[in-house]
This record gives C-alpha cells, sequence and structure tokens, in this order.
C-alpha cells in the first residue's frame, strides 16, 4: 500500500532536463545493467551494498590515437552488488547490448567490490588493466579482455588492511602504481609487479605533518605496500589528483578535505565541512578549486591558490555523493589579453606554484578542457565571465548542475552589510576589473604567496561583486522563496548569499576581519569554525544549482562528464546516458541550439531529428 | 543473557573498558521497551545523567515522584558492581503507569510519547521544589508562552502535555530546550510580529531519501499565509496576507529531534508507518537560527536514537543505539551489544514504498560538542 500525503516522493523522474545551453535527454536505449536485470524492485537490502560505480577508459586502436568519440573502443566498468561488469560502452549513438558482456564476475559476499579504476596509461589495442577495490580490503588486478591477468593484494590474511577499499586509483601516467585508501583511514601506495611480504608489514615513519604520517615498508627487498598514509580521524572516502598530476586532495570521514603534494607528502592546504563527513571530491579542469560534498548536504569549493574555502552550494537533500566538473561545458574567459593567461602554460605555472614556493617543475598536464565559447561567454554586454560547470548527485535521487562563475569565486569573505553598498560601477570599468581578476591572481600566484593574492582580490572586491549581487540582496530578507520553489526552476542564476543573517546580521564583524586577514593556521586545527579552513555559514556566499532534477529511484552514486553525453549511475544497478543537447543521434551535429529554442523543444526523451534550428 | 554480557565485557576488553561506565540491559515487563530504549539513550546524554545523579545525591529522601524513581534507577546502574548485566527497571515502570493512566496497560506504546511525559513529569518535580524551596518566583519573560511538545498526529489524547508558563528556568529547561521564534511579516506593510515558543524537542516531518538536515529545513521552511486565511495586521487594521517562517533563537545542549515516521490516514482509520530512508550524520549544525541566536554555528554529535522496528505504532519493537566514550552499543532491551558505526546505515530506513516492516531511526538525540 503506498503511503499518502507525501508529495516529495510521488515526485516524477525526469528524462530530460534543460540548461542555458539546451536539453539533455535520457537515452532509454543507452542504459547499461546486469544482463537479464529484473523489472525495478526494491528488495530492501540494496541499503547496505556498496554504491555502483562506473570507470570508463578508451583503448587506442592500432596505430595509437585515442578517439574518445569513437564509441567501439570505449570501454566501460560498473558494480552492482556482488557483480562486476565490463561492456563495449556504444555511446549515444548505437543502443547498448547487455547480452554481451566483455567480462562478468561475481565475488564473494566478503568481497563485493567497491571501487575500480583502468590503467589508461597503458591501455592498448589489445587489452588494460582493471583495479578492482573489495569489501575485505583486497585489491584485484585483472585485464578483461585479455583475461590473462589475474593478480591480488592484501589477499588471503590481508596483512595489510582488513577494511574496506573505498578509493582506488592509478597513479596518473605511472604504469605500474596506484594508490588505495581504505575505511581505517589509511591509504597504500602499491606497485603492480611487487609482492606483497608473507608476513605483517613493518613500517617505519617517513614524513609526518598536522593530522597525517606516511610510513614506508622496513623491508631488505622493496615491496608492497610502498607507503602507508594515516590520514584524519576516521575512514577516507575519496581521492583525486590534480589535473597535473602533482598534488593529491583527499576527503575523509573526520570531515576534512586534505591537499597534498604528492610527491614531496607535504601538506599545502585543508578544509572542513560544516559537518559531518566528507564523501566526494573533485578538482577543477584547470586546478583552480578543489570542490567536495558530503554529510552536511552541502557542495564546498575551496580555492588552491587562496587555500581557503570560497563559497558553497546548497541545493541537495540528502548527501552529496559524487561531484564531478564538466570540463566541456567549463569556460574560458574570452578577452584577448586574458588568452595567454588561459594557455596550458600560465594555468600550469600558476598552481604549481604553492604556498611554500616550491620549485616550479610541474607534471605534465594530462588533460586540458577543451576551450568551449558560446553564447554565455558574451553574456551580459560582453564582458568575459570564467565559469565553470560543476556537477554533483546524491542519496536524494537529485542531479545538480551547477555554474561557478569566477567573480564569485574570488570574492573576499562577506562581511555584513559592506556589499550591499557598492554602488554599480560602469560597464567598462567592471569588466576591467573583473576580467583582470584572473590575471591578477595568476600574476599575484606566480611571485607571491596567497596572502597577497587574496588583497589583491579585496581591491576589485568592490567592482566585481556588483550586478547579480547587489541585485540578489535586494530580494533577500525575509521575502526569501520557499526551497522548494527554488529547486524546481530551471535558469536561476547561482548565486545568492547566505539568506539567514546576511542584512542584519553584524556580530563578530571584528573577528571576521580577522579572519579575513590571515591565512589558516595551526590553530585552526582545533576551532576550525570561522577560519578559512571553515568559515560561518554568512561569511561565504552560498550558491543554489542552476539544475536540480530527480532522476532515479534510488540513490545515486556515479556521474560522469563525456564530450557528448553525460553517465549517471544508480543504487538500483542502472548506468544512464545522458544525451548532451545538439548531440542526438540523427539531428544536426554542427549546432547547439540557443536556450530559447531549446526549451521550446520540449518533446519526449528521445526527440527524432529535425528539431535544431 | 548472562553468556552475551560477559562477552561484550570480552569484546571490549578489560584494558578498553572506560571506567566508572555500566553497561547494564534493562528487563522488559511486556511492552516496556519504549520505556527501556529512551531511558538508555538518556542515560547516555551525559549532561542528562549527571542532574539526574546530582538530584539523587541532594535527594536522599523524598516522596516518591517520577523523578525520584527515575534517579534511583540511575543511580542503581551508575553504581553497579558489574560492568555489564542487565537491571528491572520495575519501580519506575509501576511509578510511571500510575501517573499516566493512559500507560497503565501492556500494550506497545509511543517511545517519543512516553518521552515528552517523561521530561514534563521531570521539570513539574522540579518546578514544585523550586516553589517549596521558599524561592521567590520571579517572573519570567513575558513572551515565554507555547505548549511543552509538539503533538505528533499520531499521538491521540494529549495526557499531560503541560503549559510552561511563566515559569523559573530549570536545568530541563538548560539541557533540552530550543527557543524558536515565529516570525510572522506583514507583506502589506511589512511589519513582522514574532513569538517565542519553547519546545523540549524538534517534530519534524519525513520525507523519502533525504536527510535529518533537510527534514529540519523544512520544519523551518517559510510560508505564505494568503487568501481565506490571511491574517489581522495590527498595523494596517485589516486582513492581509502574511509571511510566516521560524528560526531557532536558542539552541539547546541536547537537541531531541523527533521523526514523525506515524501517520495518522484517515480513510483507513489507522496509523501507519512511513519508513523512508533519512540519514542523519554523526555530526549536526542547525541552518535556520535566527539572526539574534546566541551560539548559531553549535556543532552537535550525535549520542543516541532511538530505533523503532516492525510495522506500525502499537506494534513492533524500540531499540536504542548510544555512543559511549569511542564506541557504539545498541541496548534491546536486557541485552547489550557493542557495534560498528557502520551499522547505523541499517537504521535509516527504506527507500521502497512499500509498507512493510522497518528497523528505522525514530528519535535522534544531538550533544553539543561546547568548547570545554
Amino acid at each position: 500500500m503506498a503511503v499518502q500525503g507525501d508529495s516529495g516522493t510521488k515526485e516524477e523522474i525526469k528524462t530530460q532536463f534543460t540548461t542555458i545551453e539546451g536539453v539533455y535527454r535520457l537515452l532509454p536505449l543507452s542504459e547499461y545493467s546486469r544482463p537479464n536485470r529484473v523489472a525495478y524492485n526494491n528488495s530492501g537490502g540494496s541499503g547496505t551494498i556498496p554504491p555502483v560505480r562506473v570507470s570508463f577508459v578508451s583503448l587506442p586502436d592500432s596505430s595509437g590515437s585515442v578517439n574518445s568519440v569513437n564509441g567501439d573502443r570505449t570501454k566501460i566498468c560498473f558494480n552492482y552488488g556482488r557483480e562486476l561488469f565490463v561492456y563495449t560502452y556504444r555511446g549515444i549513438k548505437k543502443a547498448a547490448d547487455l547480452t554481451k558482456p566483455i567480462d562478468k564476475r561475481a565475488y564473494n559476499k566478503e568481497d563485493v567490490p567497491t571501487c575500480h579504476d583502468f590503467n589508461s596509461t597503458t591501455a592498448n589495442a589489445d587489452g588494460v588493466s582493471l583495479l578492482v577495490g573489495l569489501l575485505g580490503g583486497q585489491v584485484q588486478l585483472i585485464d578483461p579482455i585479455t583475461k590473462e591477468v589475474n593478480k591480488a593484494y592484501n589477499a588471503g590474511e590481508r596483512l595489510i588492511d582488513k577494511t574496506k577499499v573505498t578509493c582506488v586509483r592509478w597513479i596518473p601516467g605511472s604504469p605500474n602504481q596506484f594508490l588505495a585508501a581504505h575505511s581505517s583511514g589509511h591509504m597504500y601506495t602499491y606497485n603492480e609487479e611487487l609482492m606483497c611480504g608473507v608476513d605483517r608489514p613493518h613500517y617505519q615513519l617517513f614524513k609526518q605533518g598536522e593530522g597525517y604520517s606516511v610510513y614506508t615498508c622496513k623491508t631488505k627487498s622493496t615491496r608492497n605496500p610502498l607507503y602507508r598514509w594515516v590520514i584524519g580521524d576516521g575512514s577516507i572516502n575519496e581521492f583525486a589528483f590534480s589535473p597535473c598530476s602533482k598534488y593529491l586532495a583527499v576527503v575523509s570521514q573526520d570531515g576534512y578535505l586534505k591537499v597534498f603534494n604528492f610527491d614531496t607528502m607535504d601538506l599545502v592546504g585543508s578544509a572542513r565541512s560544516y559537518y559531518g563527513g566528507l564523501l566526494c571530491v573533485c578538482w577543477s579542469p584547470d586546478g583552480r578549486y578543489v570542490v567536495t560534498g558530503g554529510e552536511d548536504d552541502l557542495i564546498t569549493i575551496w580555492s588552491f591558490h587562496e587555500k581557503r574555502v570560497v563559497a558553497r552550494g546548497r541545493g541537495h537533500k540528502s548527501w552529496v555523493t559524487v561531484v564531478s566538473f564538466d570540463s566541456f561545458t567549463t569556460l574560458y574567459s574570452d578577452l584577448d589579453e586574458l588568452d595567454t593567461c588561459t594557455d596550458d602554460t600560465s594555468k600550469h605555472n600558476s598552481y604549481s606554484n604553492d604556498v611554500r614556493g616550491s620549485k616550479t617543475s610541474n607534471g605534465a598536464p594530462s588533460s586540458r578542457p577543451s576551450s568551449n565559447r558560446n553564447s554565455l561567454a558574451s553574456d551580459g554586454l560582453g564582458l568575459s565571465v570564467t565559469s565553470y560547470r560543476l556537477g554533483s548527485v546524491g542519496q536524494d535521487t537529485l542531479l545538480c548542475l551547477w555554474d561557478l562563475k569566477d567573480d564569485v569565486l574570488t570574492q573576499p569573505y562577506l562581511r555584513p552589510r559592506s556589499s550591499t553598498v557598492v554602488s554599480s560601477s560602469g560597464v567598462v570599468n567592471s569588466g576591467g576589473v573583473g576580467g583582470n581578476q584572473t590575471g591578477q591572481s595568476t600574476a599575484n600566484a606566480k611571485c607571491n604567496n596567497t596572502k597577497e593574492s587574496s588583497v589583491g582580490s579585496d581591491a576589485s572586491h568592490h567592482s566585481h561583486s556588483t550586478n547579480s549581487l547587489t541585485a540578489k540582496l535586494a530580494n533577500l530578507n525575509f521575502g526569501e522563496k520557499k526551497d522548494k520553489e527554488k529547486g524546481e526552476k530551471d535558469h536561476k542564476r547561482s548565486l545568492s548569499l547566505a539568506s539567514k543573517n546576511s542584512t542584519q546580521n553584524c556580530k563578530g564583524s571584528v573577528n571576521k576581519n580577522q579572519v579575513g586577514g590571515s591565512t589558516w593556521s595551526s590553530e585552526d586545527w582545533c576551532k576550525p569554525m570561522g577560519t578559512w579552513v571553515c568559515p560561518r555559514l554568512d561569511e561565504c556566499p552560498v550558491l543554489e544549482p542552476m539544475v536540480c532534477k530527480k532522476i532515479g529511484h534510488e540513490r545515486l552514486s556515479g556521474l560522469v562528464f563525456r564530450e557528448d553525453c553525460v553517465i549517471t549511475s544508480c543504487q538500483d544497478g542502472c548506468v544512464l546516458t545522458w544525451c548532451r543537447p545538439g548531440k542526438q543521434p540523427g539531428s544536426n551535429q554542427h549546432s547547439t541550439p540557443s536556450p530559447t529554442t531549446a526549451v521550446a523543444m520540449g518533446g519526449g526523451p528521445i526527440a527524432s531529428g529535425g528539431t535544431v534550428v | 543473557m548472562g553468556a552475551n554480557a560477559s562477552q561484550l565485557e570480552k569484546e571490549i576488553g578489560a584494558d578498553q573498558f572506560p571506567p566508572n561506565e555500566h553497561y547494564i540491559g534493562l528487563v522488559n515487563f511486556g511492552n516496556t521497551c519504549y520505556i527501556n530504549s529512551v531511558l538508555q539513550a538518556l542515560y547516555f546524554c551525559k549532561p542528562f545523567r549527571e542532574k539526574i545523579l546530582e538530584y539523587k545525591a541532594k535527594n536522599k529522601r523524598t516522596k516518591e515522584t517520577l523523578l525520584a524513581c527515575l534517579a534511583d534507577l540511575f543511580y542503581n546502574i551508575a553504581t553497579q558492581k558489574k560492568k555489564v548485566g542487565s537491571i528491572a527497571p520495575k519501580k519506575f515502570i509501576a511509578r510511571f503507569r500510575k501517573e499516566n493512566v493512559k500507560f497503565d496497560n501492556y500494550m506497545q506504546q509511543d517511545a517519543h510519547e512516553f518521552f515528552v511525559q517523561l521530561i514534563d513529569s521531570i521539570n513539574e518535580t522540579i518546578m514544585e521544589k523550586q516553589l517549596s524551596g521558599g524561592r521567590n518566583r520571579t517572573q519570567g519573560d513575558g513572551d515565554m508562552q507555547g505548549g511543552g511538545g509538539q503533538q505528533d498526529s499520531g499521538g491521540g489524547g494529549g495526557g499531560g502535555v503541560s503549559h510552561l508558563q511563566q515559569q523559573d528556568n530549570t536545568w530541563v529547561h538548560e539541557i533540552f530546550q530550543a527557543v524558536v521564534t515565529r516570525e510572522l511579516k506583514c507583506l502589506n506593510c511589512e511589519a513582522v510580529r514574532s513569538t517565542d515558543e519553547v519546545l523540549n524537542n524538534l517534530s519534524v516531518e519525513v520525507h523519502q531519501n533525504t536527510s535529518i538536515t533537510h527534514c529540519l529545513r523544512c520544519f523551518f521552511s517559510t510560508e505564505t499565509i494568503s487568501a481565506e486565511n490571511k491574517v489581522l495586521c495590527e498595523n494596517c487594521c485589516s486582513l492581509q496576507e502574511h509571511q510566516k517562517r521560524t528560526r531557532v533563537k536558542k539552541l539547546p545542549t541536547i537537541l531531541v529531534l523527533h521523526l514523525k515516521r506515524f501517520q495518522f490516514l484517515g480513510q483507513y482509520n489507522r496509523t501507519l508507518k512511513l519508513s523512508h530512508r533519512v540519514v542523519f550524520p554523526l555530526e549536526l549544525r542547525v541552518f535556520d537560527t535566527s539572526s539574534d541566536a546566541v551560539n548559531p554555528d553549535r556543532l552537535y554529535d550525535l549520542a543516541a536514537v532511538v530505533v523503532h522496528c516492525g510495522t506500525g505504532i502499537n506494534r513492533g519493537h524500540y531499540i536504542a543505539i548510544v555512543k559511549s566514550h569511542r564506541f557504539w552499543l545498541l541496548f534491546d532491551d536486557d541485552a547489550v551489544d557493542k557495534i560498528d558505526p557502520s551499522v547505523m546505515e541499517e537504521f535509516y530506513g527504506l527507500t521502497s514504498e512499500i509498507q512493510k516492516s522497518s528497523e528505522t531511526g525514530y528519535i535522534l538525540f544531538y550533544q553539543a560538542r561546547d568548547p570545554t
């Protein structure tokens, strides 16, 4: 019997959603799941099975070139319950053929797969290395194509770690080293070619810092694990390498984000959730921001340059399980003078200079997001805005998309009242200073420490926070809209300030000024609230999602952005493909529909051709 | 039972067992698990336990009140020779049934209603004592008014929901009381009227696949009163549209959150259980605090959870999950087990819409982590 009076649960599951660039549609034929999937039926037992995660790899053809659009060389791996599946991902062009998995494995109850990662460095036309982390602590290495490789680490007695593997990844660019995090709060570096010892490893302290320590294995011959990282208090939930491969961001159940220089093992920065564990983490494509999601239902945006939390995002109704940047929709500045600042060299230069002024040798950029200029870039009287597109999914079954504008992210902490008195500045001036912001902070980061660069952004504060900010503040007293209404709306600018207190609250402004003027220090570890590590709710901007849609019956656990589509996965074992606007099979490829036409298209989930102008 | 108890001791380990701590189960006298589970949760809310034991120490011989019986029971637990085991809360239950006719039977009752009754009863006893103690009763703030607890829809019959009128503050208030401000803003003249209300716990609606954070946000959501529900604005001297919102002005030491999982459905003439999956983190802050709130960023730690197991309000079972030092323990009447905190996931609820039996968090006890 269905329970009544709870409209929230009756909400329709969406098969399309609209963004400023057009309509994203669900492709029902490109749904991946286990073969012969039974109709949706929650057995209730799914509460404790590991999240369904998705990994992709594009195999080079025999000539060695990788073409990510060529579907047949793209492989998808996902876990569901005790099973692990590898299929050829046929993308948006062809329907999924679930009858022919490349590989399909069933595990014991104790060895349920929890996470996996393909090695794209060593992948070739004939085979690929796939790591699979298991509930019991083991890490398995298989080749799902040739099926010739089958190694196990921390197997048998599990002498290294007996707790669940929470995240496993190849170290970028490395043919044989990988990193595995556990719910024990430990993380291990392995070399797949080395053996694990037959005895319990003896560790030797190698490096220690605020809230973490790194150990090496004390043996005559080199063996696994190469290193053991002990980080924070409680499970490590996820980690992510920066696009330049040099830095590692780690999030834990104790609510901390910690960012390390992976090679030197130095802690370069940290942040704290508003409350509760942090569950997921990702880097912006240019390496300037780290975004986390967690049990406070928030996304938290942390600036790598400034080493501070610059904004939070509120749109989820439950815990945020995955955050991911959409590098294909992230916009770069259009101004001519800034073009030099957004190319690879200067970008990577700027963030390889960390606060400690370490040497400028930088890892090769592993991925460069495509620079995408459409109508958005020229939005607002020819001003250029740098805007990042971020996606997040959560236990609330919602997919949220956020547009993170550079001008919001570079604001100093809000001091109550100060921003409301900002007068509207001239368009030219505003463009100049606002646009320069990027260049300025980049320049600052090159030769200065973060403190100075934050002063730089302070100076330009008055001009770049004008238009949208003042407009929003006008709506922001008592008359705030209901959250529900907000969530439903599509075309909404994502900036709003922390609604509560923002207009009347003057308390503690002295304290805040102090905070704004100093970088985080070791005292912040004890009491992070109100510091750069964890600003108060009314001190930093609170963003709203541009899109917030219910897309599943069950909580969502995977989100991947690809050039022509978005992939989501759900706890019920379904991996869904959402076609990007203008990419629908059979439709015209060359034009991107404008927002208005996109809305006008309406229609069903798979509108056939002829819908595009 | 004995085997279970010694096993617990072994599992924790003699050197690990917290000093001066006792994990004592409570015997079930026929559907008294709704009492046992709440008592265990309260026992492990340290500020409350300390006050009760302090009361016991200061009041050796008093007339038998529910508070006195509770103090005896807590004292009995705290002074057990054995670290683990079980005792029978006979006197307390007899006293409670005597005071509350509605509960004087062997039916399963609502743990939340019991909690409200118990807290009100303790508060009354303390206030009587303060009055008879010859203290001059000072006039409380004029704006303190309202009920002592939210009535939940499935409750039926409001037994002894007391009126907390102008009063002295007792330690019960200090521990449990949240002060919320209900603001009513006239959309015509923008005049804001606000009234303060004190609540010993917050009863929040549950929604499928949400978090307790979201449930709290709904509790505090803004709503517009319009059409036939217009309210008289004294400033405008006419009926006007108003906007209503609730904000927390004072956060309590122990924030008790009651999930309204029992919903009375008129057409079926019965109360159904909403087994919705509502996740609750081990840490919590409250988003919707008023601009003049004292400590709006107050951080809470989950201290205890009363879990309802079963299909409905008058059937099923209650257990308590509590945190003690670094351990999580599950109290199922006289049985006590150490559990891994990851087991908590099993008590969030079900994502299925089909009505079935479930083990779900029902009352959450969050304790403020204040700087010491």
